[in-house]
């Protein structure tokens, strides 16, 4: 698995995690991940749509994520999301919980929009 | 279902290894779907045989380990069963209670999945032997996860 992370605008990041994320890779989706969530973050948009799995431990990344935005005020937004990926946050009674949209581009448009 | 001559059952072992988990996944994955199981339910398996692995690693060897993990899986007209061996001492009862799903917080989640993976989950002690074994059925004529 790889993590590209880019910044589309000034406080504004897209996180694209490429491959499987299990337990031997989600230490690094969080090492990239939770950085972001700093003082001038305006949003953070995961693009899950390359993510064919995620297990507990990607999954425990993004509540961390979640945590981090809520206690920061920072938007925080998932997108693209595996039916495999779905199955397991609905298992975990989290499709409620997050952001969740369907694609990043419409994603962008509508946390900006807020 | 036109595959289901294949004959059981199928044997695995991998190492404590993290990196090793893809294989399993793959494993049940293509086992689960060839033996004509819907795909809603054979992602729901397939995750729970990976976190059972993966809570093996993290909570029974305590990271990366050159212990090894069994996997058996056996099959007939009726059902599926996957057993997941491990050689460590078995967990504490208190720890095989899945966290309440109300409360949002990191971590915990590995056995809902687990749990809603399977018709039936049993996890037992093997006698005079070290480790644990877990057991995952699924029926071919149910519809969800364990309740």
């Amino acid at each position: 698995m790889k993590v590209l992370v880019e910044e589309r605008a000034p406080g504004v990041y897209l996180v694209r995690p490429q491959g499987e994320v299990d337990m031997s890779t989600s230490p690094e989706l969080r090492k990239l991940l939770v950085p972001l969530f700093c003082p001038g973050t305006r949003l953070v948009l995961v693009d899950l749509s390359e993510v064919p799995y995620m297990d507990s431990s990607g999954i425990a990344t993004l509540v961390e994520g979640l945590q981090l935005s809520q206690r920061r005020s920072i938007q925080f937004a998932l997108a693209g999301l595996s039916a495999s990926v779905s199955a397991a946050f609905e298992v975990a009674h989290l499709m409620e919980v997050f952001r969740v949209v369907p694609q990043v581009e419409e994603a962008f448009e509508e946390v900006l929009r807020r | 279902m036109p595959q289901q001559e294949l004959s059981g059952p199928v044997l695995m072992e991998i190492p404590g290894d993290p990196r090793a988990l893809f294989l399993v996944r793959c494993l049940v994955e293509r086992l689960t779907r060839h033996l004509g199981f819907p795909e809603e339910r054979v992602i729901r398996l397939t995750q729970a045989v990976d976190e059972a692995c993966s809570n093996v690693i993290r909570h029974a060897y305590g990271g990366r380990s050159q212990e090894r993990i069994s996997l058996k899986f056996s099959f007939c007209q009726e059902r599926l069963e996957v057993q997941v061996r491990d050689f460590a001492l078995p967990p504490e009862p208190s720890k095989l209670i899945p966290r309440d799903l109300g409360e949002l917080r990191p971590g915990g989640l590995g056995l809902h999945l687990i749990r809603a993976g399977a018709d039936e989950v049993h996890y037992e002690e093997v006698p005079g032997q070290k480790g644990c074994l877990l057991r995952l059925v699924l029926f071919r004529h149910r519809q969800g996860g364990s309740p």
